[in-house]
């Protein structure tokens, strides 16, 4: 367990080296958030809701995903890239678990982006956006744990598309696919309310809304009590259902790999 | 400590021909040749030992390393190494084992190098006493102080590459590959790393295979050469034989009086030294006369080229 933790720790360590690209996220955060924030605004013109959400429950979901999804992303291209440069041996000749080290530096990757890039973007935002302010520590804390839960559901998608580099010469194009439906289905661009009935229903079928939509909820306290309950042990459900699929090409991919010499 | 039984490797090749309608037909019906990247090579290696396997380009070397790492399975044939079936038992069988790329660098680019020992540390699970232990000893043993908080992507290529022996020796393993290491180093560096790699080899009783295309990585550090090309197992056996059994190809260079040139090459057990020396000095006016024993580059070569067979 302490090697991941030191995988984590030295991505983190990583990041720190490049400060030009701290800088430069902080700023592109904001403003993606202001301008979406900026259109909603003129959207709702004078009303106050439209269909019971009001405007700071449509900002709050914009700070919450769109500054999430900043910080949530990962380099998609690390296992093609390993495969393509043949560094991938040198993963296998390490008696360390590498989808696990794959999470790990990607954790840590993404804690150094929400302290260095979402939060300093949350607190920039304050001033010139009214959001929802919180409910309850516990909301917060129970958002929090969705938020994780969440990242893992992002992540385990992120894998499965990643892996189908052993029979792809290039996964990019599939990985930009995804990242639309997720960007669009996860509610990250048009929040989820306000989608047309079929399409939420249909999304509510599928694990995107499992990403962000669900901390949303439950820190608007949307969710309450058994929903809070049920709304995870759906995200959990998604993780091992992503897992178990992700993991079946991971398998097939790996001895492609080592029966047949890449 | 490692033995390869008649292992085989094969690699597809997808056959195809020129023009855009071969192209076309390519992607619906596939036609494949059967490479033989290894075909049929046994040897077993002792503990301690240091084998040289040289090959020319594409003999199979890659593969053969592969296979014996672990991270590639033989269609036909078995290998053993300290108990160990590399390719079933990969997540035990690597903690045993160093690896060296000359090519590709296990290292962070991005950190000093030190924090990619420290990594290492916790992957190997390697006790702080004995990592604390080696690293002082490697890091005086290569001369590495002044570049241990260096990051990576500052390092020369010789200082990465001893960075990178010492990634795959940190944990003592029992068995270390050596994929060119020396390539690319100037004459100090490599000799820094061939005095290193057999120092270890003396006090911890390693055993290391050494793949290389340096000729001089052989003979100073090797003990046995195994020598494959095609996929098959052409020499096996210790550098000094491979010499002594082309020491009787000799070739003298004559300085002729008139400022000339010449060159010959003979075998002393066919023509004995005396009566070479008779005819030159009369046929020739010669001024200055130097015997040269064969060096090992060249008995290689001629090797490789098929001009000699080797019994």
């Amino acid at each position: 367990m302490r090697v991941y933790l030191e995988f984590a720790f030295k991505k983190f360590q990583n990041r720190l080296t490049y400060r030009l690209d701290f800088f430069m996220g902080i700023i592109n955060t904001v403003i993606t958030i202001i301008v979406f924030c900026l259109i909603y605004k003129a959207l709702y013109g004078e009303a106050d809701s439209i269909d019971g959400i009001t405007f700071s429950m449509v900002a709050t979901n914009f700070v919450i995903s769109l500054g999430l999804s900043g910080a949530f992303d990962f380099d998609e291209m690390f296992l093609q890239n390993k495969l393509h440069d043949g560094s991938i041996t040198n993963e296998f000749l390490k008696p360390v678990n590498f989808k696990l080290r794959m999470l790990s530096e990607n954790i840590g990757d993404s804690i150094f982006k929400i302290i260095f890039n979402f939060v300093p973007a949350l607190l920039f935002s304050i001033f010139f956006i009214d959001f929802c302010a919180p409910k309850s520590i516990l909301s917060i804390i129970l958002m929090i744990i969705s938020v994780a839960l969440g990242y893992l559901v992002l992540w385990m998608i992120s894998f499965i598309v990643q892996t189908w580099c052993f029979w792809l010469f290039s996964v990019w194009g599939i990985v930009t696919i995804k990242n639309v439906f997720v960007n669009i289905l996860s509610g990250t661009m048009l929040p989820i309310w306000f989608m047309p009935s079929i399409l939420r229903k249909i999304v509510s079928y599928t694990p995107f809304e499992s990403i962000y939509f669900t901390p949303v909820r439950i820190y608007l306290g949307e969710m309450t009590g058994k929903d809070i309950f049920y709304g995870m042990v759906v995200q959990i459900f998604w993780i091992a259902v992503l897992y178990l699929i992700g993991n079946l090409f991971w398998k097939n991919g790996v001895r492609k790999l080592v029966v047949q010499g890449g | 400590m490692i033995e390869v039984k008649n292992v085989k490797k094969y690699y597809k090749v997808a056959k195809r021909e020129k023009g855009l309608s071969a192209s076309l037909k390519h992607l619906f019906s596939r036609k494949y040749d059967l490479k033989r990247a290894v075909d049929d090579i046994s040897f077993s290696i002792k503990e301690g030992e240091i084998v040289g396997f040289i090959g020319p380009n594409g003999a199979g070397k890659s593969t053969t390393i592969k296979m014996l790492s672990g991270i590639l399975y033989p269609d036909e044939g078995e290998v053993v190494i300290d108990g160990f079936i590399p390719y079933k038992q990969r997540k035990t069988f690597v903690k045993n084992i160093g690896v060296v790329f000359g090519q590709k660098s296990q290292l962070n680019w991005d950190l000093p190098l030190i924090e990619s020992f420290e990594l290492l540390k916790y992957i190997y699970k390697i006790p702080q006493q004995k990592y604390d232990k080696n690293l002082q000893k490697f890091t005086e043993l290569l001369d590495m102080q002044g570049f241990l908080n260096q990051p990576v992507r500052q390092l020369s290529l010789g200082q990465r590459m001893r960075g990178d022996i010492v990634a795959a020796l940190l944990h003592s393993p029992k068995i270390v590959f050596f994929d060119e290491p020396t390539m690319g180093l100037d004459v100090v560096a490599k000799e820094k790393i061939r005095e290193f790699v057999k120092y270890m080899n003396e006090m911890e009783n390693t055993t290391m295979i050494f793949t290389t295309h340096d000729m001089q990585d052989i003979e100073k550090v090797c003990t046995r050469l195994i020598i494959i090309d095609e996929g098959r197992k052409i020499y096996d056996g210790s550098v000094e034989q491979i010499k002594n059994q082309y020491a009787a190809l000799k070739s003298i260079e004559i300085l002729l009086e008139n400022g000339k040139k010449e060159k010959y090459t003979f075998d002393v057990n066919k023509t004995p030294m005396n009566e070479v020396m008779e005819r030159l000095f009369s046929k020739f006016d010669i001024r200055d006369i130097s015997i040269c024993e064969p060096e090992i580059d060249g008995i290689i070569r001629d090797i490789y080229e098929g001009g000699i067979r080797v019994s």
